[in-house]
């Protein structure tokens, strides 16, 4: 296998897997017989051609359900590493960009109120969409919409716990005064921290119970099997 | 109809081609003015195979990899036909236009006022 082969089938992988099993091969012969033979790398034009194929074939509930994942673990990510010693205090004291627990600029704090606001919004949105497409007549499938439904659940009880962690309830301490900052940089216990990693590791197992619950083909429009004739070349 | 949608149809006029033979037919009508990726192809021929406007006629297995041709169906043709009807009259309107515009030129320059 070529550099340019094995680069294009990581490519393919933008793809599900039951839109690579029936098409996979077959879209290798025109990524490498339209490269010169001296190319080691797909085209960009290929390469985003090939992505966004991918996204359009895997949908757009896949799509938002992802980007409902990637907030939430964005957000215990976040929370984490500004509650750990694993940001120096350099960037408590703003030298780095990277902000600080209490006092971030005005365009993080923006960021995390539209973040949540998307959140929400996608909670609904996107569970309904989904329950929507498995209940469908013809794509129906029980456990995979059950799944989903725990799924959506279990996203929801994270981000409660994430919350709760970061206002201070799962330590004890009671929910923080907004007016006092009540995590500062170099304090001997910080009220979040270690605790918000798992969060963050169930959020991307989430993500990837997600894909595996939508991995199912929802479109009409695969090609069948012809059946008129299928031979062998040996070119 | 989109241009590169029109583009693969016509290029199943003269008979069914696999994927990468769509690509370089296509290329060659337009004029080299139409590359398509590999992956808006197989996004357009998803859409027509959908359509009804284009089939799969035949497989076949070349170097381990699976090589499948479409044809045009009656209806893809169809389809093409009324497009090209369609493309034809918006260009006559333009084409009349500009023989009217060029006929008024030439008045214009015999009968100077």
């Amino acid at each position: 296998m070529t550099p340019l082969e094995r680069r294009c089938r990581w490519l393919l992988r933008a793809y599900p897997a039951w839109y690579r099993h029936r098409r996979g091969g077959e879209m290798l012969d025109p990524l490498l017989e339209a490269s010169p033979p001296s190319r080691n790398w797909p085209s960009f034009r290929d390469a985003r051609a090939l992505v966004l194929g991918g996204l359009r074939v895997r949908g757009w509930v896949w799509s938002l359900s992802l980007l409902w994942v990637a907030i939430g673990a964005s957000g215990a990510g976040y929370v984490f590493a500004m509650t750990t010693q694993t940001c120096s205090n350099e960037c408590a004291d703003g030298v780095l960009w990277f902000p600080q627990w209490n006092g971030e600029p005005g365009v993080i704090v923006a960021v995390g109120a539209l973040a949540a606001v998307v959140w929400v919004l996608l909670a609904i949105a996107v569970l309904a969409a989904g329950l929507a497409r498995f209940g469908r007549r013809e794509s129906r499938d029980g456990i995979r919409g059950y799944a989903w439904i725990g799924i959506w659940i279990a996203g929801v009880a994270l981000m409660v716990l994430a919350l709760l962690a970061a206002s201070g309830w799962l330590a004890g301490n009671g929910p923080v005064d907004p007016t006092q900052p009540s995590i500062t940089w170099g304090s001997p216990g910080p009220v979040v921290g270690w605790g918000e990693l798992p969060i963050c590791a169930a959020w991307l197992l989430l993500g990837a119970l997600m894909t595996w619950i939508l991995a199912t083909p929802h479109s009409r429009n695969m090609p069948e099997k012809s059946g008129r004739s299928t031979r062998q070349a040996s070119s | 109809m989109r241009e590169p949608t029109y583009f693969v149809l016509v290029s199943l006029l003269d008979g069914p081609l696999h994927g990468y033979a769509i690509i370089a037919r296509t290329v060659e009508l337009s004029g080299g003015r139409v590359r398509l990726a590999t992956g808006t192809l197989y996004t357009a021929l998803d859409r027509l195979t959908a359509e009804g406007y284009v089939e799969l006629v035949r497989e076949e297995i070349v170097n381990g990899r699976a090589r499948r041709s479409y044809g045009l169906t009656s209806s893809g043709a169809g389809a093409l036909r009324a497009e090209a009807a369609r493309m034809a009259e918006a260009a006559r309107l333009v084409t009349d236009q500009g023989r009217r515009l060029k006929a008024d030129g030439s008045a214009r320059k015999a009968s100077p006022a």
